[in-house]
């Protein structure tokens, strides 16, 4: 073996990445960008769950406990009366309200504290964050109350009823609706894209351009094309999801798959713009770090949007994928259909985003041949 | 908007800049119906620009292109027009009928894959996928491609690059068959032994037509017996 052939390849290797500007720039920029924005996601102080007190007690443990509820900070408490807690669960502005009954005080005394807790349900986390909130500020206001009285330390067993699910619903039930989206957008944006840089670089495209066909027949026959291919995939993952993994689904399988199919048309023109900016397959995967995670970070597939910090929740909110998975989810977890004013909202959105996805794609042909 | 029918390709005044660079500085041509049009000049003279302008993947910055009578722009007409690139353009993982099939159904004209593969003689290859070819083998592939859809015009870049001297003789008795059916072809090359094939030629140096005639002409023109010679006289006469 010799050190002189052996570093000529380690001196030449080194030499090709100065030159490569692009992937130095992505192997010291891109584990930045992502470890700031789950910085941001983690710790950012973004909104905790929202949640509502109707206190009834007669007695001085509801007016107790719904004190410790307003201080608490893990929550964010407010008081409110029965009927708009109800109202504002169901528009999804709370993730839970809690009930403290008029003889609560009284019922305390005897050994049981029985507060109903109504979660929204469709995310465990937030689901949690409520009950635990209810149960710390039940512990400590009752503690403080009797305190040398001589009466025991009554048990806390609150009646939780969930809007959506229920309490068998898991953190797969809670991904399993975005994830269905997620991996069909994300394979198919690097196949499209990778298909589409290979047309340019081995000098195909110039004998299309040269030829009567038109930008847009172009960009559409693969959208087809595509299409079809992600429509097949997304019905197996759809199929496997819910009959292989059980994922929890109480809405139409129509509709998801509808969701779905915007979805890829998204990522199909998506891949052919961005090949654009690349000149080797090599640099197309770079798209995967720069383009892909940042959206599956920011997009509420692992932590709920309204948990960001603002700044971070405006681009949140121009991400195609933010608005595709908000929708899965509420088809699959609360049962929404086509009636449902956020189903429309998120599905036009997509929507958009193909039209834009699909002109952009078609001015980059121009660009590539003037 | 139709022109003199005489002429397949007719080039007034083209001007293509690129950044600093000046590719075509006013160029003016004419390429007859039925005859072989031989672009004569070294490499970066602006040949395959001027190529590149005729089927309308380049637009001049100035000057008018007319394409078999129609004034380019023109998306239409570009279903008449045969282009073969540099580099064999196909699809590797597809066969040779395959690449065939489909550059015929985007021409939108009406085109034969037996009697392109017939052409080129690779009618026992149809089924061979493309990547499993020899680089000669791709060049009669990419060849076919260009005229699958029968087109009236042909516009062939360097096409015997890197092929062997046999088969350059093979192709330019095709050419000549498709001329005898009255298709016109522009041709780029810097092989003089090609030159000598073309019925008329263009010399371009630094992005302008320096001489145009047959072989015969142009040496008479340089006063010289060899077309290297005359070419390379004639090139340098004028000033860069």
């Amino acid at each position: 073996m010799s050190a002189r052939r052996t570093l000529a390849i380690t001196r030449r290797l080194l030499e090709q990445f100065r030159r490569d500007r692009r992937t130095l720039g992505l192997l010291f920029v891109a584990p930045v960008l992502i470890l700031t924005l789950f910085y941001f996601l983690l710790r950012g102080g973004g909104g905790q769950p929202a949640m509502g007190v109707v206190n009834q007690d007669q007695g001085p443990l509801g007016a107790a406990v719904t004190q410790e509820l307003l201080n608490s900070r893990s929550v964010q408490a407010s008081e409110m009366d029965a009927p708009s807690a109800a109202a504002r669960l169901r528009d999804g502005q709370l993730a839970g309200y809690v009930v403290l009954p008029s003889d609560f005080s009284a019922a305390a005394r005897q050994g049981t504290i029985q507060p109903q807790i109504h979660v929204e349900g469709s995310e465990p986390g937030q689901s949690g964050a409520v009950i635990q909130a209810t149960g710390a500020a039940v512990a400590t206001a009752a503690g403080s109350l009797l305190r040398g009285t001589g009466v025991a330390a009554p048990t806390f067993s609150p009646s939780v009823t969930y809007l959506h699910g229920g309490p068998s619903l898991d953190s797969l039930d809670y991904f399993g609706g975005a994830f269905v989206g997620l991996v069909v957008f994300f394979l198919v944006f690097v196949v499209t894209c990778v298909a589409f840089l290979r047309e340019r670089s081995q000098g195909t495209l110039e004998r299309l351009m040269a030829s009567p066909l038109r930008r847009s027949e172009i960009v559409i026959g693969y959208m087809l094309a595509f299409t079809i291919l992600a429509l097949v995939q997304a019905l197996e993952v759809l199929v496997f999801s819910l009959a292989v993994l059980h994922v929890h689904n109480a809405g139409n399988v129509l509709l998801i798959f509808g969701i779905e199919t915007l979805l890829v048309l998204v990522a199909v023109n998506l891949g052919i713009f961005l090949s654009t900016f690349a000149r080797t397959e090599f640099q197309a995967v770079q798209f995967i770090p720069i383009v892909i995670v940042p959206q599956i970070l920011l997009s509420g597939v692992i932590l709920p949007v309204s948990s960001e910090p603002g700044w971070l929740q405006a681009i949140s909110n121009v991400l195609p994928l933010t608005y595709a998975v908000n929708g899965l989810r509420a088809v699959m977890l609360k049962g929404a259909d086509l009636t449902w004013p956020s189903v429309q909202l998120d599905a036009a959105v997509v929507a958009a985003f193909c039209v834009l996805a699909l002109a952009g794609a078609t001015a980059t042909l121009r660009r590539q041949v003037a | 908007m139709s022109t003199d029918l005489a002429f397949a390709v007719e080039v007034d005044g083209v001007v293509k800049r690129f950044g600093r660079q000046l590719a075509l500085d006013g160029v003016a041509l004419r390429v007859r119906r039925g005859e072989v049009y031989g672009l004569l000049g070294p490499n970066g003279a602006g040949k395959t620009t001027l190529i590149r302008c005729l089927v309308g993947l380049v637009r001049p910055d100035a000057g008018t292109i007319h394409v078999l009578g129609h004034r380019l722009p023109n998306l239409g007409v570009l279903g008449r027009v045969g282009y073969m690139t540099q580099a064999a353009a196909l699809y590797p993982d597809l066969s040779v009928a395959e690449n065939l099939r489909f550059f015929a159904a985007i021409s939108g004209a009406d085109g034969s894959v037996d009697e392109a593969l017939r052409f080129v003689d690779l009618e026992d290859r149809r089924s061979s996928v493309v990547s499993t070819l020899s680089g000669g083998m791709r060049t009669r592939v990419s060849l076919a491609c260009a005229l699958v859809h029968r087109p009236e015009l042909l516009l062939l870049d360097e096409p015997t690059v890197g092929v062997d001297p046999q088969l350059r003789v093979q192709l330019w008795g095709r050419f000549r068959d498709m001329t005898a059916n009255g298709t016109s072809i522009v041709v780029s090359s810097h092989v003089m032994d090609e030159a000598e094939r073309c019925d008329r030629l263009g010399l371009i140096r630094f992005g302008r037509l320096l001489a145009e005639g047959s072989a015969d002409e142009l040496r008479r023109l340089a006063g010289s017996d060899r077309l290297e010679d005359a070419f390379l006289r004639l090139s340098e006469e004028v000033p860069a």
